[in-house]
């Protein structure tokens, strides 16, 4: 089994499909790694984190700036993003968080956001997500084809 | 001389580490409570105006995203009640895999809600980060724990969110005996570690509030009841699932989406504590002689040992599971063949959180007429709300603000409120 991860958190809700849309793009191309959708996993997040040698989490994200836009994150600089998106209020933070409090992060852990605009239940996802999914795993396959 | 009484008004907005969306206000005034309300304000979310017209095939899917947490209660509990409607004879091994499937549920419900939701309050923790900074091996058992319930459940369900095995009939498949195997060294590997969980939660200091109320819960003959048995209440009651509605009734609350119960005109317990105070007696010798190693005197009155009481019940769940599946052998059929017939269907399980009760009216061709769920937390709120006022009595309403605020909390969580699954269907009576 791969040592590398990659998590992709989302809701079937409109633009929060975003991490789902980033790893059905990454099985498209191909990569060596588990690939995961997650619905808003709440505390279970946590076991998926254990036994990997590099983790990449894939999430949307909504912090104000155009619905599309990608930011990544290291360990050290978690986005603010424990609002909204979480399932019974432990976030997907609480559970990077709790890891941590119990040292079961992996040894790399890398966070993507893909800024979102709405997350209405039961919309398709916007074209600028679509097309922002597709750009990020791009250039999550072309980094793990390198590594 | 004259005293002067303080008058207080606290709101908590959203309340934190319960499942779903409430809130609280309260209001002291010349030291007495004038207005104490939990209220529950999700939308209510029509899931059985969702049900009206779906085949009896779709009921365990549909009933399933009902709560997140504890899918399998709803499942297990539709799929009983049409089956006796329909005069489905399940096959013994379905029988007993709906009871392993159960506990899977019991044991990831009760240790996410003692580590991530209740334990943090009585460590003077404001989250389970914080608890896991002073005790991490405490939360990683209870997370390892957590897990294999999770897995339990996915054996049989095929995930553990949201489950898809059940059908009305039985399953929609067999786990393998390998995958069995490996579950049996798992379950036995994790009974330490839940009676380590028993101790530790004993060990727990706990508020000491003693208020009078009634139990509620499903007692089996010989069994400690999860999915099978009748309907029993503390003060001597033991009747079928067919006759809850003569003696339950739910009401509207204008502050709440939720309805509230009563039995005989009075709020009502369900949950761990209800069924460990009603069913201590059925619980196996090895689990048994730990509760009375425990100290925890039954009944309870005091709700801060529903902790404890989850603590017990995972362990015996875990006994029960193993058992369970010392004889496993993949069947023949993992379900038997169904005819629908129109009628009423009624059933009740127990859900993590307490007394489940679901009934739908059928027609002949296995369509839903009309459908009613009576959940777990909506027969609590009211139970919530006397707690409450009894508890805040006994505390101190003289107290700071913040003291009172974090003592409702950790009241409310005791019962694990799920105030999704509580949101009903609210109906609209317009009179012009």
């Amino acid at each position: 089994m791969s040592r590398v991860r990659i998590l992709g958190i989302g809701s079937p809700s409109g633009d929060d499909q975003a991490g789902w849309l980033a790893v059905e793009a990454l099985l498209d191309i191909g990569v060596e790694a588990s690939l995961d959708k997650l619905d808003r996993p709440g505390a279970n997040l946590i076991s998926l984190l254990e036994h990997a040698e590099r983790v990449i989490l894939i999430d949307a994200m909504q912090s104000g700036g155009p619905p599309g836009r990608i930011q990544g994150f290291d360990q050290n600089a978690w986005p603010d993003y424990t609002h909204g998106l979480s399932s019974h209020g432990f976030g997907v933070l609480d559970a990077l968080s709790l890891a941590q409090a119990l040292d079961y992060l992996p040894p790399r852990l890398e966070l993507y956001g893909i800024e979102i605009a709405s997350a209405n239940p039961g919309e398709a996802p916007g074209t600028a997500v679509r097309a922002a999914a597709r750009q990020l795993a791009a250039t999550i396959a072309a980094g793990l084809a390198a590594a | 001389m004259s005293e002067q009484r303080r008058s207080v008004a606290i709101h908590v907005p959203v309340l934190a580490r319960v499942e779903g969306e409430g809130a609280l206000d309260l209001r002291i005034d010349n030291g007495a409570i004038t207005e104490l309300r939990l209220r529950i304000f999700e939308p209510p979310r029509f899931f059985e105006k969702f049900l009206e017209g779906r085949h009896y095939t779709e009921i365990p899917d549909m009933v399933a995203r009902i709560c997140g947490i504890c899918p399998v209660a709803y499942q297990v509990t539709a799929a009983q009640a049409l089956e006796e409607l329909f005069g489905v004879e399940l096959d013994p091994w379905a029988r007993a895999m709906r009871r392993v499937f159960y506990c899977g549920e019991w044991i990831q419900s009760h240790s996410l809600h003692i580590h991530l939701l209740a334990a943090p309050d009585f460590f003077g923790c404001d989250n389970a980060i914080e608890l896991a900074r002073i005790a991490p091996d405490e939360v990683r058992r209870g997370l390892r724990i957590q897990a294999l319930g999770n897995e339990l459940m996915d054996l049989f369900g095929a995930r553990s969110v949201h489950p898809v095995g059940v059908r009305i009939g039985g399953f929609h498949g067999a786990p393998s005996m390998a995958r069995i195997r490996d579950m049996r060294e798992k379950l036995r590997a994790a009974l330490p570690e839940a009676e380590a969980l028993i101790r530790w939660a004993a060990s727990i200091q706990m508020p000491q509030d003693d208020q009078a109320f009634f139990s509620v819960a499903m007692r089996h003959q010989s069994d400690y009841a999860i999915e099978t048995g009748d309907i029993a209440a503390s003060d001597g009651l033991l009747i079928g699932a067919d006759a809850f509605d003569g003696h339950f009734a739910e009401r509207h609350e204008p502050h709440s989406t939720a309805l509230f119960s009563h039995y005989r005109g009075q709020p009502y317990l369900v949950g761990p504590l209800a069924r460990l105070n009603l069913n201590h007696d059925r619980l196996p010798e090895r689990v048994g002689k730990l509760l009375a190693e425990s100290g925890l005197v039954l009944p309870s009155r005091n709700l801060f040992h529903s902790l404890l009481a989850r603590a017990v019940e995972i362990l015996q769940a875990l006994h029960e599971a193993l058992r369970l599946l010392e004889d496993y052998r993949v069947p023949d059929s993992p379900w038997a063949p169904v005819t629908p017939r129109a009628g009423v269907a009624v059933g009740c399980t127990e859900a993590p959180r307490g007394l489940l009760w679901h009934r739908y009216e059928m027609d002949e061709e296995g369509r839903v007429i009309n459908a009613r769920i009576v959940p777990p937390t909506s027969q609590n709120q009211a139970r919530i709300e006397e707690n409450l006022r009894l508890s805040l009595l006994n505390f101190g309403l003289d107290l700071p603000d913040d003291a009172l605020r974090l003592h409702c909390e950790k009241v409310i969580r005791n019962y694990d409120p799920c105030i999704s699954c509580a949101t009903h269907f609210l109906r609209l009576n317009i009179e012009r």
